[in-house]
């Protein structure tokens, strides 16, 4: 996998003007402050040591201490004028404070004061420095969930203690459970709590805004090598969507792709009249019932035809339940 | 390695260079690159594509005229992206010819003092975006704060936060520079109600992320008002206009105002809830008259935004939840179910539904509130 050149670059100019600010400082500090291997360090310190002015003559290039490197410490002794930390370019910095932005105006961030005044002077600091502040990227991490519900889990997340969660899943069942809580996720206008659920003794995603109750207990969590995916959409998926479930295929027509592009699909085939086909393994009925019943005015068709049926039965028992009941309740126009 | 850095012998470069990498044969780019902006930064006023072809390491590569040209030329984007800005200056009464540098003061990061706290909080902001793109700037920008001198990360404010943003799409790049530097753009644009493509043209204001949906925000110039456009519903390559600052930008773009049709205003749901049942709308309901119905159902409220969503969330109990009120979304609903209830019929659904209903919100494009 070679690197790309402007992120080496980055990288190279980056080690320069860190150098002349830190004085010398040992490989495997610089290989952990700049996210490489020490060995790429020393190329690095290889590629600038033969690099500087033209005429390329010893004084006009950058230099090294050669003995204190053979001690595996960068001692700067040149820097060839290149002493100042590189700008932000625009795209980087606009989405830099777009994020904290974002970050800052969320439920997460705001349950907690102390959070809250971090991240809003880390976004003051490089607003600063950036002059990024015309906002060109506007993002929100919306997230519905009671307030007591997210200050809870975010408290047990930072104290590191047990919480006790009432919660209610897809199916409507609502269930008291012990978590261990691991991450707070934002995606997607909803806040997901992946964590160790310890009544099933296996990780375990949560919506918060199905969240009913949740309470911070005096236990600490119990320390667990588990492995948090850094892909978000796996965590989230995981709970509903698994290799080994039955298959089900939904042909969708074109206002539905979404679908096809935010649940974990198997496949997706674009047919020639402008339908998709997605091919979905799905371990929750009670999910794709749901699912389909929300975007049935663009399901084409569903295979196999039992899933069909258990839809179709579930939509004519609400369409009887609306023949049967009205507002019986005479006060008035809502507002 | 050097095995000794301070010979003083003539083309130490080469030498050194030897020694470095014995079987190189040529100047890895980011290495050119590197001398590029060295030489620039270090020029006495500036430096003609000669100077650089004939003088700066790495360009000698180049086999012809065209080769170098084209070789400069994509340094010099490449630069500009990373934020170093390569600034020409007239050759004077001297020469024709033009002359590079970079200007040290526009090169520079200001003074940024993050403490470890801070530096984590940012790191974390830094993993915001799906977009490979954007994960590229953000490692990158990341690199460039760590460079600043920045202490240690310390991740402890934040524990175990993880806030994420879909991926924006292809789109984003080039309408962000169109943003920032007020160049207008056109692309072809799916209508969700149609499914017709049609080609827009627009001055861009502002890029927003709500929900799951990205949005473009601007002036459509040939409907002569301000339009919402989901990024997702542009089909194709965004042409950017040629020239920046063709436009000006309102001093107030209220982007929740033009995307409020979307979103939706907060309006009130009445809803007839089988007992024990829909807990998650149990749970936001309105505290007040709720209770028991004459059918046995309870009365809950519920404050909703987006119709659609809601409309969603509701269809997807089924006979769990019946809508009183509002009727617009009570319609919604039952659209849904009726759609469902033909579901395993022989006629199910031969063509997919395209009313103005089925694009719900989202789909079409909004219009300034």
């Amino acid at each position: 996998m070679a690197e790309r050149a402007d992120d080496r670059l980055v990288r190279l100019l980056g080690l320069v003007a860190y150098l002349d600010g830190a004085g010398p400082v040992r490989v495997e500090e610089l290989a952990e402050r700049f996210g490489v291997t020490p060995r790429q360090v020393r190329e690095d310190v290889d590629a600038l040591w033969v690099s500087g002015t033209p005429g390329y003559m010893p004084d006009d290039l950058i230099d090294f201490d050669a003995f204190s490197l053979e001690d595996g410490v960068v001692s700067l002794i040149q820097a060839r004028g290149m002493t100042r930390p590189l700008r932000l370019g625009t795209r980087e910095a606009v989405a830099l404070v777009a994020a904290l932005r974002a970050m800052h105006a969320s439920p997460a961030v705001q349950a907690d004061r102390g959070r809250a005044a971090v991240v809003a002077s880390a976004l003051d600091k490089l607003t600063a420095a950036t002059g990024e502040a015309a906002g060109a990227v506007d993002v929100q991490l919306e997230g519905d969930g009671d307030p007591q519900v997210v200050a809870a889990v975010t408290t047990a997340l930072a104290e590191g203690r047990r919480l006790h969660l009432r919660y209610v899943n897809a199916a409507d069942v609502t269930t008291e459970r012990d978590v261990d809580p691991l991450r707070l996720l934002t995606q997607d206008g909803a806040m997901y709590l992946v964590g160790w659920c310890l009544r099933v003794d296996g990780r375990r995603t949560f919506r918060v805004d199905r969240i009913l109750d949740a309470r911070v207990l005096d236990a600490p969590v119990t320390e667990r090598d588990v492995a948090v995916a850094g892909d978000l959409g796996a965590d989230v998926w995981a709970s509903v969507a698994h290799r080994s479930a039955p298959a089900a295929t939904l042909r969708l027509a074109s206002a539905a792709r979404w679908v096809a592009e935010e649940v974990p699909a198997e496949s997706v085939r674009d047919l020639p009249d402008g339908t998709v086909e997605v091919r979905l393994r799905v371990t929750n009925p009670a999910w794709l019932r749901r699912l389909l019943l929300a975007n049935a005015p663009d399901v084409v068709a569903v295979d196999p035809p039992d899933v069909a049926r258990d839809v179709a039965h579930a939509a004519r028992a609400a369409l009887d339940a609306y023949a049967t009941t009205t507002a019986d309740h005479p006060d008035g126009p809502v507002g | 390695m050097p095995a000794n850095p301070l010979d003083p012998a003539p083309g130490a470069r080469a030498e050194r260079a030897a020694d470095a990498a014995p079987s190189s044969r040529g100047t890895p780019p980011a290495e050119r690159l590197l001398n590029l902006v060295i030489a620039l930064v270090n020029t006495s006023a500036s430096m003609t594509k000669q100077q650089v072809r004939a003088g700066v390491a790495g360009y000698g590569d180049a086999p012809s005229t065209e080769a170098f040209e084209r070789m400069f030329e994509r340094d010099k984007d490449t630069l500009r992206a990373l934020g170093i800005p390569i600034v020409t200056v007239d050759g004077g009464g001297h020469s024709d010819e033009v002359g590079y540098r970079i200007d040290n003061d526009a090169y520079a990061l200001g003074a940024v003092d993050l403490t470890p706290a801070e530096l984590g909080v940012v790191a974390l902001a830094a993993q915001l975006w799906s977009d490979k793109t954007l994960r590229t700037d953000m490692s990158r920008a990341m690199t460039k704060l760590r460079a600043a001198g920045a202490g240690e990360v310390a991740a402890d404010a934040v524990a175990g936060l993880a806030p994420r943003v879909r991926a924006a799409g292809d789109a984003y790049v080039p309408l962000l520079e169109a943003v920032s530097e007020r160049r207008d753009v056109s692309f072809r644009y799916r209508a969700a109600s149609t499914g017709q493509e049609l080609t827009r043209h627009v001055e861009p204001w502002r890029i927003a992320a709500r929900g799951s949906g990205w949005y473009l925000v601007g002036f459509d110039r040939a409907r002569g008002a301000a339009r919402v456009f989901r990024l997702s519903r542009i089909v194709g390559k965004v042409r950017v206009g040629s020239q920046a600052g063709a436009f000006d930008v309102p001093e107030a773009v209220d982007v929740d105002a033009m995307l409020g049709e979307r979103v939706g205003v907060l309006q009130r749901a009445r809803l007839a809830v089988v007992p024990e049942r829909a807990q998650a709308l149990r749970a936001r309901a309105l505290p007040g008259d709720g209770g028991a119905r004459a059918d046995g159902r309870d009365l809950v409220e519920v404050e909703f935004r987006s119709l659609s969503a809601f409309a969603d969330e509701v269809a997807g109990y089924g006979p769990a939840v019946v809508v009183l009120e509002p009727p617009q979304l009570r319609a919604d609903v039952l659209r849904r179910l009726s759609a469902a209830a033909t579901l395993d019929g022989p006629g199910a659904a031969e063509e997919p539904e395209e009313s103005a209903q089925g694009a719900a919100d989202g789909a079409g494009e909004g219009s300034h509130g």
